[in-house]
Formats: structure tokens, sequence, C-alpha cells
């Protein structure tokens, strides 16, 4: 996974410390090697280098969601990482959340089994935030098109505790609108290859990947996307969709 | 050109990246250690897979693992790609054989691309980085190169690196083998046959399909900042198996339309339908590892009927070629060479 | 929301969206808007009736005399905003539309050989496709007259002619690969002359913006002023050819297999391949029983789900009025099942009856002549319309056509003729009255996009309001 090598990548993996080698290796490679871990260099790299770098290659923000492909197995069980700032983050105002979402189940419930699409869902609170993880099968818009269309009053009570949700409701209504105010929260998934990261903030015109500009990459990614979903995550039984699962589990469909 | 000529220019391509490679030897994957044990077949893989291995209840294996380099000098510490030869004998004199490595991916696409890899990744001596380029890396917010392992003087990194600088199709490769790092055991690295293969199922149907094997005992890696050790890993696979057995699962997955189907450098994702195929438990390393190790020719293109070789076409040409090599080091003919 | 509309005036509509023209040929004028100003002079005096130098918007109405030609348009997002309509007016529209059809390429399957990289003129640079003007006539001479008219005057200064595709009919309503076609369409309360076919009828909204859609209470956003949005409605045209040998030659080999399968004989005991057609040797007789099961209906337009063993029922059948409730007749994934599954069940249930097309498409290309057998390009000028792009073409396009999540039996399969199938690994389920479906395997791609865009058709007050924008 790009993320695990890119880290590691940062701690010079193949940097055999110091101690391995004290016979060959000079002071300033050793204090070059230990650079990375040590508070000056961490400093120098958050105040400066990465606020150099981000200002001379600039970094798009990478589009949430799953990536687009015509494979089946990437089209089922995809990730939805909603992340929504709440209005008023005191706890009141998280309490308020939690009950909008408890007086709800039986509209959620009954929602999620006729879009029929969707295997996990659950809203989980993170500071100031709440959020939305999910699993659905199938095209983004059409999952929240219609869960609007069966639950958008329930939308609607969530999305009014949201920072900016004011705008999308009532969502029934603002279909189209709503669904890109999703799909702007929902995080962007780092590609599962190194390289893949690298094609992605490639200009149309460089031929050219240098696989050591990892590392920069993925930094400036996270600099210009703070929340982030790590790769395409584990799946025990890839490739099948939720009806596929019920089907075969013989419990219905 | 005949087959055997590209059959040579292959073998001879990887031997002149290890420049104190030993004739009679084989000329990657030099040093190994043999073991036998048994594979047992998971109760679906005859529906995906009707050759031999895939129905028989439980059958007799051997296995070789081995450190990816060529040289005959034993590194078992160096970051390096591991390679795991299996051979399944469901019995009536059959064999196939499965080859995995560490790497999941492969550095090129077809044979040209690789004869010229092999050319870019041939050694040149090495130092570490200066400490100056290093710092000068860092600030860049870019990766240094790797430094040499303890003693290394010559190796293919840089070579490789820019190379895949080049072609694309090789960075993963690369950078993945750049960070591969050194197993604690061979029992605990996953080990993956990379190629595409066709199976053919119990209801006839063909899905192209890869392979890999994961250790019940799980992965890890030796602590790279750590000194590297030079010999451990038959050691402590002898240790290992005197203790109980070292088991592996066969995982399969199966491609889809729009997956690089015939492309080595290009892994599917972990998204794919995934098979249980069984599992291998390893019971002993063999008695006599020159006569039923170092002898032995175990060559990937070696099926049964009920899988097949896809259009993948370093797969393809891997066949001439370690027949090649085999016959150069003067390895025993298969003695199941019906297969 | 936009504000209530009077009462509804099929006649403010352009006439090729309710129903098709049935005429004998076609003709698609792909323009690049060049001066916005006498572009839009151009526009408002086709939209106001036209005259002896701009052909007239032909309108929705029942003719009592058909005119010689119809004639329509539709404008790209690039288009819109070439003809000068500002950004604020422009986010009104959805984003799908806003992105183009060239943007979408992976998730309507345009990959390989049909992504727009492998596009030819004009539609290798989408950016330049603004306006695309369909000529509709009975002969040549008539689409050459009309196109004459393009090229003078007002057009000729506004628009550069990018690029031309005709089509035409050969056989009344049959289509390459020898299916007919333009059977089923939705029908709506609206248009009196609808036949009653037995379907359910469609909500307005269905098609056009500004009126109640399937789904419950969820109404789509109408761009506005009111004038601009209101009863207008999207298109995604699509060139699509079809490979008619390979198709062919799909259909000898699957009927070689089941020649050799046992099972072959449950699909059509031996002796009854005369209930197929007459004199058929029985290799031709599976070849259609192929044919039908991977497009639903038989060759001739009979429905699967009411002649599941015979193109010629007696007593004749409807062609349009049924359902999938016996599952076994027809095959999940068969092409009229899986682009609308009716009141089958299926898994996004919310969805049901929600996702249907108005279709209007006429084939290009000579007839393919099964005895000279040739790859010369031929297939289908497509026109797959509704309110939303997003909820109908492409929900369709993604989730049903290809993936098949509509039903957990086909989830992983794409639409036998038009999915995006590579023989590696795509496959189709014949289904047996008794045991388990014979699995077919080796589908290659038989339909590939050769160019397209996402169009939006304005309703003539909303021709009339683009015309009437203020200079640029
Ligand atoms: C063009 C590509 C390749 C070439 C030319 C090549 C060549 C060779 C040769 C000549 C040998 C020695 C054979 C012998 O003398 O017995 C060998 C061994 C080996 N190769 Fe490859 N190889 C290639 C790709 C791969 C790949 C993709 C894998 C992993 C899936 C792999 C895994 C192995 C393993 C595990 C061994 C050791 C077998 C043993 O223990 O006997 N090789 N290779
Ligand atoms: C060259 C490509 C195509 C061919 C040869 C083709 C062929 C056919 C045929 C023969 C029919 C049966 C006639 C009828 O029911 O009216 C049909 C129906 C239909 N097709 Fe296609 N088609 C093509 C492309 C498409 C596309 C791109 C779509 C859009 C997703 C589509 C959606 C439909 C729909 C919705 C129906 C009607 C099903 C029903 O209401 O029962 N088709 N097609």
């Amino acid at each position: 996974m790009s993320i695990r090598s890119a880290s590691a990548a940062l701690r010079l993996v193949r940097l055999r410390g110091a101690e391995a080698m004290s016979g060959s290796v000079g002071w300033l490679e050793r204090v070059v090697d230990r650079l990375p871990d040590s508070p000056v260099f961490q400093f120098l790299a958050r105040h400066v280098l990465v606020p150099f770098w981000a200002w001379r290659t600039p970094v798009a923000v990478a589009e949430g969601g799953p990536v687009m492909t015509i494979a089946p197995g990437d089209n089922v069980q995809r990730m939805m990482n909603l992340v929504m700032k709440l209005k008023d983050p005191s706890p009141i105002g998280r309490a308020k959340a939690a009950l909008a979402i408890a007086q709800n189940v039986d509209e959620i419930y009954a929602g999620l089994n006729n879009v029929g699409t969707v295997h996990f869902a659950r809203f989980v609170l993170v500071g100031d935030h709440l959020c939305m993880f999910s699993v659905y099968d199938g095209d983004f818009t059409n999952y929240i098109r219609d869960f609007i269309a069966t639950i958008g009053s329930v939308f609607d009570a969530v999305v009014a505790l949201i920072d900016g949700g004011d705008a999308v409701i009532p969502t029934e209504q603002n279909v189209e609108a709503f669904i890109d105010w999703v799909h702007a929260r929902d995080l962007y998934q780092v590609p599962d290859l190194a390289t893949d990261l690298l094609n992605q903030q490639r200009d149309g015109s460089a031929t050219e990947t240098d696989i050591r500009r990892l590392p920069r990459a993925l930094i400036l990614q996270l600099q210009a996307n703070p929340n982030v979903s790590l790769g395409s995550g584990y799946r025990a039984y890839p490739g099948f969709s939720a009806a596929q699962l019920r089907h075969r589990l013989e419990v219905g469909w | 050109m005949g087959e055997a000529t590209i059959a040579q220019r292959l073998v001879e391509a990887v031997r002149s990246d290890f420049p104190d490679h030993q004739p009679g030897t084989r000329p990657v994957h030099t040093v190994g250690i043999g073991v036998s044990g048994t594979f047992m077949a998971s109760e679906v893989a005859g529906q995906f897979c009707i050759a031999a291995p895939f129905r028989a209840a439980q059958m007799p294996v051997l296995v070789r693992f081995s450190n990816g380099s060529g040289s005959p000098v034993e590194h078992d510490g160096w970051s390096d790609v591991r390679g795991m030869a299996t051979r399944f004998l469901p019995g009536d004199g059959a064999a196939m054989d499965m080859l995995a490595m560490t790497l999941p991916e492969f550095f090129t696409p077809n044979v040209d691309a690789f004869l010229q890899f092999t050319k870019a990744a041939m050694p040149q001596s090495v130092e570490r980085e200066s400490p100056w380029r290093k710092l000068i890396d860092m600030l860049r917010l870019e990766l240094p190169l790797p430094d040499p392992e303890p003693g290394e003087t010559m190796n293919g990194s840089a070579g490789m690196m820019a190379y895949a600088n080049r072609h694309g199709f090789a960075g993963e490769a690369v950078f993945r083998a750049g960070m591969i790092g050194a197993p604690v055991s061979y029992a605990r690295a996953t080990y993956h046959a990379v190629h595409c293969f066709i199976v053919t199922g119990a209801d006839g149907v063909r899905r192209p399909v890869r392979f890999s094997w994961q250790p019940v005992s799980g992965v890890r890696t030796t602590d790279p900042t750590a000194p590297a050790i030079d010999r451990y890993l038959h050691e402590e696979l002898r240790a290992r198996l005197a203790q109980g057995s070292a088991q592996f699962m066969l995982m399969m997955s199966v491609g889809e339309g729009g997956d690089a189907l015939n492309d080595p450098t290009r892994p599917w994702p972990a998204k794919r339908t995934r098979v249980a195929m069984g599992m291998l438990s390893l019971a002993q390393v063999v008695a006599d590892q020159l006569a039923d190790c170092e002898r032995v020719g175990f060559n990937p293109c070696r099926l049964l009927p009920g899988i097949a070789v896809s259009d993948d076409p370093i797969l393809r040409a891997r066949r001439d070629a370690y027949e090649y090599s085999q016959r150069e080091r003067g390895a025993t003919p298969c003695p199941f060479a019906g297969g | 929301m936009s504000a209530m509309q009077g009462a509804f005036d099929p006649s403010e509509l352009q006439g090729n969206i309710l129903r098709g023209y049935r005429r004998a040929a076609v003709r698609y004028a792909v323009f690049e808007v060049v001066k916005p100003v006498a572009a839009r002079r151009w526009l408002g005096r086709s939209a106001s009736g036209g005259d002896a130098e701009v052909p007239a918007v032909t309108p929705e109405r029942s003719w009592s005399v058909r005119p010689d030609y119809c004639f329509n348009v539709g404008l790209t997002f690039a288009g819109l905003r070439a003809l000068g309509l500002g950004a604020a007016m422009l986010a009104q529209f959805p984003g799908e539309f806003a992105a183009g059809m060239v943007r979408r390429a992976v998730k309507l399957g345009d990959v390989g050989t049909s992504a727009p990289e492998c596009w030819p003129a004009p539609f290798d640079q989408p950016a330049r496709v603004h306006l695309v003007a369909a000529i509709y006539a009975d002969d040549g001479a008539h689409l050459d007259a009309v196109q004459r008219l393009l090229e003078q005057g007002d057009a000729a200064q506004g628009l550069r002619l990018m690029g031309i595709r005709n089509g035409g009919n050969f056989d009344g309503d049959f289509v390459h690969f020898g299916y007919r076609d333009n059977i089923s369409q939705p029908r709506f309360a609206e248009i009196a002359e609808h036949a009653d076919l037995g379907e359910p009828i469609a909500p307005l909204g269905m098609a056009l913006l500004g009126h109640s859609t399937g789904l419950e209470g969820v109404s789509w956003r109408v761009p506005q002023p009111s004038v601009l949005g209101h009863n207008g409605c999207f298109n995604a045209f699509r060139i699509l050819a079809q490979d008619v040998a390979g198709f062919e030659g799909y259909l000898d080999q699957t009927a070689e297999q089941l020649l050799a399968d046992p099972r072959g004989a449950v699909l059509l005991p031996p002796g009854d391949e005369g209930r197929i057609g007459a004199g058929l040797t029985r290799r031709a007789a599976l070849r259609e029983v192929v044919a039908a099961a991977l497009c639903g209906r038989w060759r001739n337009g009979v429905p699967l789900a009411l002649s599941p063993e015979t193109p010629n029922p007696e007593p004749a059948v409807s062609l349009t009025a049924f359902d999938y409730t016996d599952d076994r007749r027809c095959p999940v994934g068969a092409h009229i099942r899986r682009s609308n599954p009716r009141g089958a069940k299926i898994v996004q249930r919310v969805a049901s009856h929600t996702r249907r097309l108005i279709r209007r498409g006429m084939p290009y290309g000579p007839r393919f002549d099964p005895d000279r057998p040739d790859h010369v390009e031929r297939g289908l000028l497509g026109n797959f319309i509704g309110a939303s792009l997003g909820a109908q073409f492409e929900a369709v396009m993604y989730d049903w056509v290809n993936l098949g999540l509509q039903d957990p039996r086909i989830t992983g399969s794409n639409d036998p003729i038009l999915g995006v199938n590579d023989p590696a690994t795509s496959w189709f389920d014949l289904p047996l009255r008794d045991g388990k479906p014979i699995r077919l395997a080796g589908l290659p791609r038989f339909v590939t996009t050769r160019g397209g865009a996402y169009l939006f058709l304005p309703s003539l007050p909303a021709l009339k309001f683009l015309a009437s924008l203020s200079p640029v």
C-alpha cells in the first residue's frame, strides 16, 4: 500500500542505522540519517518545506469517493466516508445529532432496505464532526438519489445540523445540489498503488514519473486534503453485491 | 530467431546482473532450501479449477524457498525478493509447479522490455548517497536512494530507478522492490504467482485468475534499522518445522473485464473475488538438499489439465527460459515431465 | 423550485421528444458556435417558425399533412456557454450535463476501443461540439435542401459545420443485428394519441423538467429563469457502431456449442425446430433461440416474456403489454429486461419504473449481407432522452446495462448486446425450463461507441429566450 511504503520511505527504509555501520559512517551521515525524526527537521518540514513545495508544485484537491473503473469488483462494496462539520459542536449540538439519528431508526432501516444496495451504514461522532460511513454497491449518485426518495426527511433533519447544510434542504427539492454537497464531503481515497498516486498528480504534459517524488506527492495531497481514506480498504468477501450475498445466504433479497 | 534464442538471451540477461554467478547453479534464486509437506484443497477449489491438485483431498508437495539474488553468497538479511517454488504431486506420476515471489508484480510487461530492463539493472558500483545529497533529497521531500547493504559494493538500484522513471510500467515493481525488506522467516512472507492463469471450473467456465500464498503465521520483516544478518533463514525454518508445521493458504483472485489480464506489471485490486483454494502444510526440510532440491528444475508452465497459461508474454517466455537454464546447469529433467 | 406552471401545452416542446417522426432518413449536423450574435439570431428565426432562409424548429403536434422535413436542435453545455448563457444560469444545469459525455466515459463504459480518444471527427474535439441539429425527411434531396439552408445567411455566419452523420431506415423498424426496434416507449397521459399499450403510463417528469418525477416527492432542478428550463429535457446522443459480423459469428459459435451440449436438447427439444421458423435447420433454429435470449425479444419483436417458445405465437401476443412475473421466460440479463425491468423484482426497489428512457434511433451504414460479410462501419444513431441524465440514462448504463446490479443473478455481468464485454470474463445465462441455466461465455463487445454528446433539448420558448440573450 502506497501509504505504508511512502511513510516507510520518509523514514529512510534501507538505512541500516548508524550502529550497524559505525565503522564506515561519519558523524554527518549519522546526523542526516536521523534527521527525519529530529524535532528541528520536523519543525522545518512543517513550517517551511511543506508550504514551500505546496506553493511551488501545487496539488489539486483530489475528488472524493472511489475511483471509477468498469470492473464489477470495483463497483460493488464501495466505501463512502462522509465527514460533516457540526454547526454546534458542543455536547448539546452533538446530542442533537445523536437524537436526530436515534429518532429515525425505522425510517433509516426501511430506507436502506429499499435502496437495496447498501451493505453497512453507520453514523459516528468524531470531535466536531458527524460522520457517516457506509459500504454500497453501484453508483454513488443513484444511491443518494434513491435514498433521498425514501428518507429525504431524515436527511433534512440531519443536514440541518451541519455547517452549510441549510443550502441543500429540503433535499427532495435539491437533489442535484445535495448529491454534489455529499460528494464534496466524501473523503478522497488514496490509491492502492504508489504509481497511481503519482499518476493522479502528474499534469498531462509530463511523461516521466519519478518514483522518488512519492513522499512529496503524498504529503502535498494530505496538505490539500486533511481527511482521507487510506486506500480502498480490506474486504473479506470482495466482488459480491449486498443482494448477491443475501441471495446466496438464502435470506432473500 | 528461434525460441531457444529468446530463452538463451533471457537467461544470459538475468545472469549478467550477477557477476559472481557460479556455473551449475541457478542464475537467479540461487540460494534456497527444499521442504516437503502436503497440500489440501479446499472444499470449493474443485468447483473453480478441475486440475488434479484442486480435486484430490490431500497430496504431497515439494517447496523450494529462495533468496532472489543470483549471487552464490547468502545474504538473508538483505532487502531482497524471495521465492517460493511449489511442486504439487497429486499422484499417478503427475506434477504441477507454481512459482511465486514476494513481489506482487513484475518489472516489465514483455520480453523486449525485460531485456532492456536487465541492461539498465546491470550492477554499478554504489556508495551511500552523500549526506549532502540526502539532505537535498529531504529538503525536496523526495525519497533518497536506498543505502547499499553493508559490504555491498555493486548493485542495480540506481539503474532500475532510472529505468522506472523512463518506463512507467516498471515503477510499481521497482518501488516495491526497493522497500521489500527481509522476512524473519521464509514461512512469514506472502508469495505471489504474479501472472494470470486460466482455470477451468467444474461447470466448464474458464476464468482468469492469479494466485498468492498467505502465511498462516502472518507476514513479518526484520527491523530495517538493525544490523543485517547474513544467514538465518535456513536454520529458522529447520527449527520451526522441528516444532510443528508451517502453513500457507492458497488464495486465488478472479480477474474481471478491465483488469490487466496479460500484464504482470499491474497487480489487480484487492476487490476481486477471492477464493480460498487450499492449505499447504510444510512438514520437514528435505534430507538430500542436493538431489531433491538444488538439482530440481521448476517451471511456471508445468501445469495440469484444468489450468493453463494466459497470454501474458512474460509467462509464456518463462517456459523455455527455465528449461534452457536447467539444461545449462545440469538439473535433473523433471521426472514427471509428462505434465 | 420553479413556480407551478400553467396548463401543459405540448406545442411548446420540440417535436422529436414525445413521439418519433417515423421518417425514412435522418441527418445530424454538428456545429460549433463561432459568432454568438449571428448564431442567436439564426436560432431565434428558427424557433419562431423559420423563413425562406432558416428551417423552422418542428414543434410537438399531430399532423394532418406530413411536412417535407422536420428539424430540431440540441445544445451541449459548451454550446449554451458559447451562445452567451451566463455563469449563474449555467451553474443550474446538472453536473453530468456540464461535464459532458466525454468526461463521463468510464461511467458509460466508453473505454478501450469505445474511448473518446478513439472517436472520429467531429467528436474528437468535444469542446467544439456545441449544437447538434437533426433533419428528418423521407429522402436525401430534402435533407440536402435543409443542409444548404444551414450553410448560408446567419447560420453560415454564426455556426461552423463540424461534421454530419446520416442515418436511414432499411427495413421498417429493423436495426442491424436483425431485430425489430422502436416497440417499447414510455407513454404519457398528456399525449392523447398515445395508444394504450398496456404498459404503465409514465409521469411527464420522466421526460421533461418542471413536472413530477417517478420518484415520490423528488423533483429535478429547473434551470432558471423558468422559461429556460421548464419543459426542457436531456438527450444522450450516441453513435453506436455494431459489429454485425461478430454478432452473427457469435450466434454460430453458440449454436455449435449448444449442438454439442446435451442441455441444448432441453433448450430446444429436437423436432421442435419448426416452431422457431419453417424449414430451419437445428443449427439455424438454435441461433434464433440464442438471439432472442440476448435481446429478450425474437428478432421479429415478439417478447419472450409472452412467447418463450416461438416467435410466431397463435394467437398473436401483445408486443408491449407484458411484465416479468414468470421469471424463467425471459433471461434476467436480456437487453430489454436489463434496460427496463418493468415490474420485475429489482434490488433497487425505490427505483422501479423510474429509469425509463425515451429512445429515438435510426440505423446508419449499409445493411449487412450475411452472404458477403464485411466490416464496413454501421450501427445506430441513438438518442436516449429523459429529464435527468444521471437518474435515467447514466443509471441504466452504469448500474444495469453494465454491472447488472438490479438482480443478484446477473450482477457482475454486462448486457450481452450492448455491454463492455471482454470475452475472457463475460458471461450470460440462458435459462432452462428446468435445471440450472446454461452459461454462455466468451461474448465480445458487439457495440462500440464512435461519438456522441450530452444535449439539452430546450422548449421553443427556451430557444427564443436563448436567442434573446444580450450580446456578449
Ligand atoms: C522474464 C522473466 C523471468 C525470467 C527470465 C526468469 C528466469 C529465471 C531463471 C532462469 C530461473 C532459474 C531456473 C532454474 O535454473 O531452475 C528462475 C528461478 C526462479 N524464478 Fe524466475 N524469471 C522470470 C520471472 C519470474 C517471476 C515473474 C517470478 C515470480 C512469480 C519468478 C520466480 C522465480 C522463482 C521462485 C525461482 C526459483 C525457482 C527454484 O527455486 O527453483 N521468476 N527464474
Ligand atoms: C446499438 C445499440 C443497441 C441496439 C442494437 C439495441 C437494440 C434494442 C432492441 C432490438 C430493442 C427491442 C425493441 C423495443 O423494445 O423497442 C431495444 C429496446 C430497448 N433498448 Fe436498446 N439497443 C441498443 C442500445 C441501447 C442503449 C444505449 C440503451 C440505453 C441504455 C438502450 C435501452 C433500451 C431500452 C430502455 C429498451 C426498451 C426496453 C423496454 O422498455 O422493454 N438500448 N433495444
